[in-house]
C-alpha cells in the first residue's frame, strides 16, 4: 500500500526551543503553534484551574504588544487565533495568510520572552473564565459530564483527580505573583516547541525562528510532580446530581496503558471497536438494538497527547424506564463479549481501514487548517523527541493482532480498573409514563 | 467603551507581499436526469469529501409538522432494499468512510468523506441511500422514540431555548418560525410522512452533488455517470409562504429556566439572504460589530468588562429571509448592563463612520479568513456549497476579496443603519425569572414563557 508521508524538519535552538517545520505550498496559508509542556494535570495544588486561567493571561499583553494588540494584530493580518489547555500541554496557535508569518512569530516570541500583565487584566480574565465555566458546565445540562465528574472518583493522586476548570475559590485566590511564577517556571523556551506548518520553506522557517526566539534565555528545567497513581484494587463509584437534564446518565472509565506501548496500540483499536460511531459495539448494542440508551459514545481522550494516567470513557444517557443497574448490566455484557471472544479478523481489518482514514483527516485539520498535524507533531516532539513519528506511528496500529486486542480487553477492561459516575436528574420525571404512541 | 486608552504595539514586523490565492478549477456538469455536479480537485490528503444536497428541507413540510425532513434524513440511513442498518454501518467502516444525513430549513443532505481508493463503492452506497432507502418500520419507531427524548432534553438547554424563541418572534406564521417539534407532534409523526418526503425531495432534478478531493475530475465524472445516471425524478413544487411580518419596536421575551446561574441573551432582527447585493457589506459590518475576536462588542463586554466568555454576532442566511443576531451568555447581575452595551455598539456603528484604519483591519480579516477555505478539502466544500446552493455567480470566490476591499466607511454606515436594526431589535433572555425580570423589562414590553413554550402571566 502507498503510504502517505509528510515532509517534516526539526531543529533545536541553543536555548532549548525545539522548532518543527512541515512545508506545504498548496495554499498561501501558514499555521503557527507554540506548545508548552504544562497542562492542568500538574498545575499547583490549591490553584485548581490555574493552567487554564493562565492560558487566558497569555492574551493579555507582553512587553511590546499590550492588551488587545495580540488579537488585533492577528485578526487584522487576515488570520484567526486561539489557545487551549490540555492535560499535559497548553497550546497557542494562529492560522494566517503566509505573508503574516514573521509578524506571528514576533508576537509569539514577545510573549514567550516577557508577559506584561496587571491586576486589572487578571480580574477581567477571572470574570471571563467564570462565565466560561458557567456556560460550559454550571448552566448546562450534563455540563462537565463526564470529563470533570470522573477524575475525582477514578483517581487518588491530586494531579489526576482535581477540578481542572477550577473551583471558584481557587480562581479567586490566584494572584499576579502566581501568574509570574508559573510563567517563569514553565514558559521557558527549553520547555516548548514552535511549529510552522504550511506555506513556508524549512530554511526560511528556521531562520525566522532563530531571528525572533534565539535570544530568549533558557530557564532551569521545570520540575514536574509525579502523576503516578497507586495501584487500584477495587471498582470505584460516585454520584453527581444533574440539575437540568431529564435523563439518567452514567460514565464508565477504564484506566489505559502508557502511550506508545504495544498495549496502547491495541487499546486504541479496541476503543474504535467499542466506540466507533454507529458501527461501534456499544452504540449498536445499547442504542440501536436493545434501545436502552438515547446516547452512548466515548473513547480515549487525546490519544496522542496524554502523558499520565488516562481513561477510556463511555458516556451513556439512558431512558428513564431502565434502571442504572439494568443499563450497566447491558454495558457489561458488551465488555464481557470482547473479553471472552475477542474481535474477529474481519472486524479488525475494517477497523484498520477506518483508523487510517481518520488519521489522514486528523492531519488535515478542519476549520483550522493542519490543527491535527500541529497537535501530533507537538506531542511527539515534547514527549518523544521524535516529530517524525507522525509518518510512522500508523504502522503500529495497523500491526495489531486479534490476540492483542483480546488480552488488552482482559487486562484493562476489568472492574478493578474502572470507575463509574452516575449522574442523576434532580427532578426525576415519573418513569415511562408519557410514552410516545 | 474601553475604559483604558488603547495602547499600540512597538516594533511589529510589516506584512510581506501577499501571495495570491488561487481557487481551484471547478468542473461543472449536469447529468441528463437533471442532477447538478460540481467537482474540485484538492490533493492535500488521499481522501475526498462530498455532499449530495436536495433543495428542500423542513420548511417545505412545516404545515405537516416541524423537523419532519430531519427525521426523514435520520431514518434514511437505517436500511435499503439491499442492506440492513448494521450492514450499512459496517460497510462504511470497511471503506474508511464517514457519512451523515440531515435536513435544515431549506435543504436535505447526505454528507460523506472517504478514502480516494474506495470512491466508487462509497458513491454506490450514497446512491443507494438516495434512491432505495426502505424506511424499516422498526427503525422508524426507534428513531421516533429517540427524537422524543431529544426534544425533551433540548428544552433544558439555554442556547436552544433562546434560538427557538427568537425564530418564533421573528417569523410568526412563516415555516421558519418552528425549529423543533413538541413531544405531541413527535408522537404523531407517521412513517408515511417520511416516505412522501423521501419520494418528493430526493430526486436528481432537485439534487446537487459536490465532491472535493484527491481524484481526477474526468475519471470521477465518468464514475458519477455510471453510478447516478439511471436515476430519475422531478423537482418538487416549492411552497412560497407569505413573507413574515417584520416586528416593529423592541420586544423582550423572557424564557424562565429556574435555577439558572447565568443568562443567555439572544437578540435579532430581519436582515437579508445570501443573494442580496448588500450581503458582502453586511458581512463586513457584522465582523466589525461582533463577528470577530477583535470586534467592538467582544472587546467591550469581554475584554474590557468581563461580562461574558463568548459574545458574538452573525447573519443567518435562510433561503427566503435572512436574520441578524447577537448573543452572549452573561452573569445574572449584568443582564441590563450587557444589553446596554449591545445597543451602544450597534448605535455607534449606526451613527459614526468607522475610522479608516479600523475598516482596513476588518477588510484584511474578512478576506484572509475567507481565503482560509482554500487550504482544506472541507473548507473548499463549504465555500463551493455556498456558491452552488445560493446560485451565486461563477466568479464569486475570485471576486469576493476585491468587493470587501472596495467598501468605504459610508457603505458601512448605511449598512448598519439598515440592518443593525436597534430600534426594532427583538430581545430574548433565558434565565431565572426572579433574578433577571426587572432588568429585562427595562428594554421593552415583556412577555414571559416557561421552557415548554407556555406563556406565563407577566
Amino acid at each position: 500500500m502507498n503510504r502517505f508521508q509528510l515532509p517534516v524538519e526539526h531543529t533545536k535552538l541553543p536555548n532549548g526551543l525545539q522548532v518543527v517545520v512541515a512545508p506545504d505550498a498548496n495554499a498561501p496559508v501558514v499555521t503557527v503553534g507554540v506548545y508548552y509542556k504544562i497542562g492542568f494535570r500538574l498545575e499547583p495544588q490549591g490553584r485548581s484551574g490555574f493552567a487554564h486561567l493562565f492560558e487566558h493571561m497569555m492574551f493579555q499583553g507582553s512587553a511590546n504588544a499590550p492588551k488587545m494588540q495580540h488579537i488585533k494584530l492577528i485578526n487584522s493580518s487576515g488570520g484567526t487565533l486561539n489557545g487551549s489547555t490540555h492535560y499535559d500541554v497548553t497550546n497557542y496557535y494562529e492560522a494566517v495568510p503566509s505573508n503574516a508569518l514573521e509578524r506571528v512569530l514576533w508576537l509569539e516570541a514577545d510573549r514567550m520572552r516577557a508577559l506584561k500583565v496587571d491586576d486589572e487584566n487578571l480580574r477581567n480574565q477571572r470574570d471571563v473564565v467564570k462565565e466560561e465555566v458557567r456556560v460550559n458546565v454550571l448552566n448546562q445540562p450534563y455540563g462537565g459530564f463526564p470529563w470533570l465528574d470522573l477524575p475525582p472518583v477514578a483517581f487518588r493522586n491530586w494531579a489526576n483527580a482535581h477540578n481542572f476548570y477550577g473551583d471558584f475559590t481557587d480562581l479567586d485566590a490566584a494572584s499576579l505573583a502566581d501568574v509570574q511564577s508559573f510563567f517563569k517556571t514553565y514558559y521557558v523556551p527549553n520547555n516548548a516547541v514552535l511549529l510552522i506548518l504550511g506555506d513556508v520553506k524549512p530554511e526560511e522557517g528556521f531562520a525566522l525562528a532563530k531571528r525572533h526566539f534565539a535570544d530568549i534565555p533558557a530557564g532551569p528545567a521545570p520540575k514536574f510532580a509525579d502523576p503516578a497513581e497507586p495501584e487500584q484494587k477495587e471498582e470505584r463509584r460516585g454520584d453527581v446530581l444533574e440539575k437540568f437534564g431529564t435523563l439518567p446518565a452514567m460514565a464508565i472509565g477504564y484506566t489505559m496503558p502508557k502511550r506508545r506501548t504495544a498495549e496502547w496500540h491495541a487499546m486504541a483499536l479496541l476503543d474504535q471497536a467499542l466506540h466507533g460511531g454507529r458501527a461501534g459495539r456499544i452504540h449498536r448494542d445499547l442504542v440501536l438494538e436493545k434501545q436502552i440508551a438515547v446516547e452512548a459514545d466515548g473513547g480515549i481522550d487525546d490519544l496522542f497527547g496524554y502523558n499520565g494516567p488516562t481513561q477510556m470513557v463511555t458516556r451513556i444517557l439512558h431512558k428513564p424506564e431502565y434502571s442504572s443497574a439494568a443499563t450497566l448490566a447491558a454495558f457489561d455484557e458488551v465488555i464481557r463479549e470482547v473479553q471472552q471472544k475477542g474481535i474477529g479478523s474481519h472486524e479488525l481489518d475494517q477497523l484498520k481501514v477506518k483508523w487510517r482514514s481518520d488519521y489522514y483527516a486528523t492531519l488535515e485539520g478542519g476549520a483550522m487548517p493542519k490543527y491535527g498535524l500541529m497537535h501530533l507533531l507537538a506531542c511527539f516532539t515534547l514527549f518523544d523527541g521524535e516529530p517524525q513519528l507522525v509518518n510512522s506511528i500508523l504502522e503500529g496500529f495497523l500491526a495489531v493482532t486479534p490476540q492483542e486486542i483480546q488480552s488488552g480487553a482482559q487486562k484493562y477492561l476489568r472492574n478493578e480498573n474502572r470507575a463509574i459516575v452516575f449522574r442523576k436528574p434532580e427532578a426525576a420525571a415519573p418513569a415511562g409514563k408519557q410514552e410516545a404512541a | 467603551m474601553a475604559s483604558r486608552a488603547a495602547e499600540v504595539a512597538v516594533g511589529v514586523p510589516a506584512l510581506t507581499p501577499e501571495r495570491s490565492v488561487t481557487w481551484p478549477k471547478r468542473t461543472k456538469s449536469r447529468l441528463t436526469n437533471g442532477l447538478e455536479i460540481v467537482l474540485v480537485e484538492s490533493h492535500s490528503i488521499p481522501k475526498f469529501h462530498g455532499e449530495l444536497f436536495f433543495r428542500s428541507g423542513n420548511a417545505a413540510v412545516a404545515h405537516r409538522a416541524p423537523a419532519l425532513a430531519d427525521l426523514t434524513a435520520t431514518v434514511l440511513r437505517t436500511g435499503t432494499a439491499k442492506r440492513t442498518s448494521r450492514q450499512i454501518e459496517e460497510d462504511l467502516r470497511s471503506l474508511g468512510a464517514d457519512l451523515g444525513t440531515s435536513a435544515g430549513a431549506d435543504t436535505s443532505a447526505i454528507s460523506f468523506a472517504g478514502l480516494s481508493e474506495s470512491a466508487e463503492p462509497l458513491l454506490g452506497l450514497v446512491n443507494e441511500l438516495a434512491r432505495e432507502a426502505s424506511f424499516p418500520e422498526s427503525e422508524f419507531e426507534r428513531e421516533r422514540r429517540q427524537k422524543l427524548e431529544e426534544v425533551k432534553l433540548q428544552r433544558t438547554q439555554p442556547g436552544f431555548l433562546a434560538g427557538e424563541r427568537l425564530r418564533k418572534v421573528l417569523f410568526g406564521a412563516h415555516p421558519y418560525a418552528d425549529v423543533a417539534p413538541t413531544p405531541k407532534q413527535v408522537a404523531a409523526y407517521q412513517r408515511d410522512d417520511l416516505l412522501t418526503i423521501y419520494r418528493d425531495f430526493y430526486t436528481p432534478e432537485n439534487g446537487l452533488l459536490l465532491l472535493v478531493g484527491d481524484f481526477d475530475s474526468a475519471a470521477m465524472l465518468a464514475k458519477i455517470e455510471k453510478v447516478f445516471g439511471a436515476w430519475s425524478g422531478k423537482k418538487p413544487a416549492a411552497p412560497q409562504p407569505a413573507a413574515p411580518a417584520n416586528p416593529r419596536g423592541r420586544g423582550v421575551y423572557l424564557v424562565h429556566l429556574p435555577g439558572s446561574v447565568q443568562t443567555q441573551i439572544l437578540a435579532g432582527s430581519h436582515a437579508i439572504t445570501r443573494k442580496h447585493p448588500d450581503w458582502v457589506k453586511l458581512g463586513l459590518t457584522n465582523s466589525l460589530y461582533g463577528g470577530a475576536f477583535n470586534s467592538r462588542l467582544v472587546m467591550n463586554i469581554r475584554e474590557d468588562k468581563g461580562y461574558t466568555y463568548s459574545p458574538r454576532s452573525g447573519v443567518s442566511p435562510l433561503r427566503q429571509h435572512g436574520y441578524f443576531s447577537v448573543s452572549a451568555a452573561v452573569r445574572n447581575d449584568v443582564v441590563a448592563a450587557s444589553l446596554t452595551e449591545i445597543f451602544y455598539e450597534m448605535d455607534r456603528l449606526r451613527s459614526l463612520p468607522v475610522p479608516e484604519a479600523e475598516l482596513a483591519d476588518a477588510q484584511n480579516y474578512l478576506s484572509g479568513v475567507f481565503s482560509m477555505g482554500v487550504a482544506t478539502q472541507d473548507g473548499l466544500l463549504s465555500q463551493l456549497s455556498t456558491v452552488a446552493l445560493n446560485e451565486l455567480p461563477d466568479d464569486y470566490l475570485e471576486t469576493y476579496r476585491t468587493k470587501v476591499r472596495a467598501l468605504t466607511p459610508d457603505d458601512l454606515l448605511q449598512t448598519a443603519r439598515k440592518y443593525l436594526d436597534s430600534p426594532n431589535l427583538q430581545i430574548v433572555v433565558v434565565g431565572d425569572r426572579a433574578q433577571i425580570e426587572s432588568q429585562a423589562a427595562l428594554f421593552g414590553d415583556l412577555e414571559v414563557f416557561d421552557a415548554q413554550g407556555n406563556k406565563l402571566s407577566a
